[in-house]
């Protein structure tokens, strides 16, 4: 066949930089580590490793959203243990009203005792979290959940019986908070309202047979509500635990996927590193050739001979 | 004896031109557009001597060049295949590039945005986290809007590069007809071919291939007709009829293709003009351009518009309630240029609550026999009605005042550019809607303090919610699975294309190595032909010595 002198150089040079670019697009992978450096590399590829990177970030949105439900669960459990004890301490005191050889002097000093507890307790459910909202007071964050009503002298709840829930998973929203009210006045067992009234009987003087019965009846009615406040306070510490156990499992389960995603993308996007190095040396060889053959095929010319 | 000197001569002069003839050859041999030249040569007329023809030298009859019509209808045909595919793949290459940046995709920003989002929905009351969600709406719509104004920036580039082609094609006609006089005059007075003319009309034929596919029709007399697009003659003999680059009816910052009367040239369809760099870049506009566009938009309007909907179902930290967080431009209607009554207008809105409806197509709104006929013009759905306003994909089509004349057509684009002119409605922290205001039935409630999150759990939630209608796939998807699926498309056509452009590209090459095969110099066998011409030289230059010295014997007779 016929050959152009042209065709042999175009043929060549057309040769060379083909060689070329395929070693300069082999030298931006190893440079970059990545296989799929656009979406034309492998658009397959590049969709699934949109939608993995996606899932992934849903995963940390959990997993910090868990973070933020675990504080406060925290923030409840730390709170609910010395709400627990100040209640245990007044069950004690409580105890030791009933003791028959007590003179009201005595009854009386039980009765401050209590005060400071009741106190201490309405102290302690009027607390903040670390956002500084009461913790208490369901939605209503900004408002102190109990407050002694200065008419009536009752301790009134202004909350109200809201949870704000989390999306802990995909399918879980998980109810964070606990309202004031269902837990200290819930069932008749009024926490505050109870401890005011065997306080106000205990600074009774006990003077007849009728006044002895009011105390006795008394004292037994605020110790079973008191020990109901106490249960209820104790079931929802279980409930605490279990949540907080909960949370550490997503937590397993966020990590494990965490995990296989990056593996996942990792699989479509990084380049073999052994596969690409042998291609480059490959490559390079080629290219050599192909540059060596086209000089001497280039000197090539009948003219020399002339 | 004077015969014998006069075939010298002849033979003297055959291997003459013989050599000017190999020399032009090596002189051209990188010539763009050169075919080789050959010498035509024949044995003169024998004289009768009554004993026999004795011979009388030798003729040169032609100069011809070597070319084969089929070879160089071939590579005309694959170079406007190839220019065609190398400039699609080179204008879609830069969208690939521009989805795969990391710093200016839209993957990571939708992330982070409702990240923020879940964030504030677990801190209600956080004002800094408030803030987070406000800023990284800022950075998404700031980024959106970069990506459309990349997209508007290759849009420019392609009417410049219109323009620039048109120009190229209309002097390239003109260079064409002009050769297509000369060598008419060439041919009929001398009744011999210029072969070099013909040389650079032929080049500028497959230069003009490079730019739109042509068909040549070759008549008697040798002159080219160039026709282009469905038969449309851009050279006919030595007359040109130009193209022109033109805006279009319906949207004046699209610069198309137009034909015809030179007072009043009609915009042709561009699908038409297939091949040639010309056809790649229109046909790139049509196909992968407009498309992504539309589909950024679509994506910024709907995230924008469903989460403006959501917020709407809260109250604020204030207990107010919520309000759009996005202002989100309503869809853009213009009118034909060649309507009939100019004082009519279209107007689209989008329909409130309808968000899941919006496609990423434009709309044709077109009256015709009374009816208003609402075209897709992605699938080239009809929805048609007697009157007006109609909802079609969450969409609210009107005409403003009475009917319109019949034909008279309106372009609709609801998403294109769309991108680029989403803003924040607030800045103030407080007013994003986090608190549930309408409840799992639908029924207002009363707001229920600062520390509800309902809403927010509901805003955040949108991220994984199917919300984005793809045309030709059943089921809509979410932001993120949408965005996965338009960078996949334009993935596999850039893939495609580069596939193509090297498929085309060696097409190419395997035709100008077929044709200069045939009509190549090749400098080894000029050589040859040098030496060949050279040697006849030598011999008839000997003859004649040989004849001078036949005759010297004859003087020498005398003395």
């Amino acid at each position: 066949m016929r050959i152009s002198t042209n065709t042999i150089y175009q043929n060549g040079t057309s040769r060379l930089m083909d060689l070329q670019n395929d070693l300069s697009k082999l030298n931006e992978q190893i440079s970059s580590g990545k296989r799929v450096r656009s979406p034309a590399d492998d658009p397959v590829a590049a969709a699934r490793i949109l939608e993995l990177t996606n899932a992934q970030n849903m995963n940390s949105i959990y997993t910090s959203t868990r973070n933020v439900a675990k504080t406060s669960l925290e923030t409840y459990e730390t709170n609910m243990t010395s709400i627990t004890n100040v209640i245990l301490d007044a069950q004690s005191s409580l105890v030791s009203a009933g003791n028959g050889s007590y003179n009201d002097q005595q009854r009386a000093n039980i009765a401050s005792e209590l005060q400071g507890r009741l106190d201490s307790l309405i102290g302690l459910v009027n607390t903040k979290d670390a956002q500084g909202n009461y913790m208490y007071s369901g939605h209503q964050t900004g408002t102190v959940p109990f407050v002694l009503n200065t008419v009536t002298g009752d301790i009134d709840f202004q909350g109200d019986t809201e949870k704000r829930a989390l999306q802990v998973d995909v399918q879980r929203q998980m109810p964070v908070t606990y309202s004031g009210t269902e837990l200290f006045q819930a069932n008749g067992n009024d926490l505050f309202g109870t401890l005011q009234d065997i306080i106000s009987l205990l600074k009774t003087p006990i003077t007849d047979a009728t006044t002895q019965a009011n105390f006795s009846n008394g004292l037994a009615d605020t110790m079973t509500k008191v020990q109901g406040v106490l249960d209820q306070v104790l079931n929802v510490r279980a409930d605490l635990g279990s949540k907080l156990n909960e949370l550490d499992t997503l937590d397993v389960t966020g990590s494990d996927m965490e995990l296989q995603y990056t593996a996942s993308i990792s699989k479509l996007q990084d380049l073999d590193y052994t596969e690409a190095l042998s291609d480059l040396a490959k490559r390079s060889t080629i290219l050599e050739a192909a540059q060596k053959s086209y000089v001497q095929t280039s000197q090539l010319s009948l003219f020399q001979f002339i | 004896m004077s015969n014998i000197l006069n075939i010298g001569k002849s033979a003297l002069n055959a291997a003459q031109i013989g050599i000017a003839t190999t020399g032009h050859n090596i002189a051209n041999a990188s010539t763009p557009g050169y075919t080789r030249q050959v010498i035509v040569q024949s044995a003169s007329q024998a004289q009768n001597f009554g004993y026999g023809f004795v011979g009388q030298g030798t003729d040169i009859t032609a100069i011809n060049r070597v070319y084969n019509d089929t070879l160089a209808k071939q590579l005309l045909n694959t170079t406007s295949t190839s220019s065609a595919s190398s400039a699609y793949y080179t204008s879609i290459n830069e969208i690939n590039s521009l989805l795969s940046d990391s710093n200016a995709g839209l993957s990571p920003v939708m992330t982070k945005f409702f990240s923020a989002v879940s964030a504030a929905a677990a801190n209600p009351t956080d004002v800094a986290t408030r803030q987070t969600v406000l800023s990284s709406a800022n950075s998404l719509i700031n980024r959106f809007s970069a990506v459309n104004e990349r997209l508007n920036d290759i849009r420019k580039s392609i009417n410049t590069q219109v323009e620039a082609s048109v120009n190229t094609i209309n002097s390239y006609a003109t260079q064409i007809s002009q050769l297509n006089l000369v060598i008419d005059k060439a041919m009929s007075t001398t009744g011999n071919p210029p072969n070099d003319l013909m040389d650079q009309r032929d080049l500028l034929m497959s230069k003009l291939s490079e730019q739109v596919k042509t068909t040549v029709v070759k008549q008697s007399n040798g002159n080219y007709d160039v026709f282009i697009g469905n038969g449309m003659p851009l050279v006919v003999g030595d007359d040109t009829y130009p193209i022109y680059a033109q805006a279009s009816s319906t949207a004046p910052d699209r610069i198309e293709i137009a034909y015809g009367d030179r007072s009043a040239p009609k915009i042709i369809d561009s699908a038409t003009l297939a091949g040639g760099t010309l056809g790649g870049i229109l046909t790139f506009r049509n196909e992968t351009l407009d498309t992504v566009q539309n589909q950024i938009g679509q994506l910024a309007v709907t995230l924008a518009t469903q989460f403006n909907d959501m917020q709407q179902n809260g109250y604020d930290l204030n207990g107010t309630a919520g309000v759009a967080l996005f202002n989100v431009p309503q869809p853009v209607a213009t009118s034909s240029a060649n309507n009939v009554d100019k004082t009519k207008q279209a107007s689209a809105s989008f329909v409130p609550g309808q968000s899941q409806q919006i496609t990423s197509s434009d709309y044709t709104l077109k009256y015709t026999g009374g009816q208003y006929n609402i075209i897709r013009n992605s699938d080239k759905t009809v929805t048609s009605t007697a009157t007006l306003p109609i909802t079609v994909d969450g969409i609210e089509f009107n005409v403003n005042t009475s009917t319109p004349a019949e034909g008279d057509e309106y372009m609709i684009r609801p998403t294109q550019g769309a991108a680029g002119k989403i803003t924040l409605a607030f800045d103030d922290v407080e007013k994003l809607a986090l608190a549930e205001r309408v409840d799992a039935n639908g029924n207002v409630i009363a707001f229920k303090g600062a520390g509800d999150n309902g809403n927010g759990l509901r805003l955040a939630k949108l991220q994984d919610t199917a919300n984005v209608r793809m045309l030709g796939s059943n089921g809509n998807r979410s932001y993120a699975q949408a965005f996965a699926l338009m960078v996949s498309a334009v993935g596999t056509k850039t893939n495609e294309m580069m596939v193509t452009s090297k498929a085309d590209a060696s097409a190419l090459e395997g035709a100008t190595t077929a044709m200069q095969a045939e009509s190549g110099v090749n400098i080894d066998e000029e050589a040859a032909n040098l030496l060949r011409y050279q040697q006849a030289y030598q011999a008839a230059g000997k003859m004649m010595q040989i004849a001078s010295q036949l005759f010297d014997v004859l003087l020498q007779l005398g003395q």
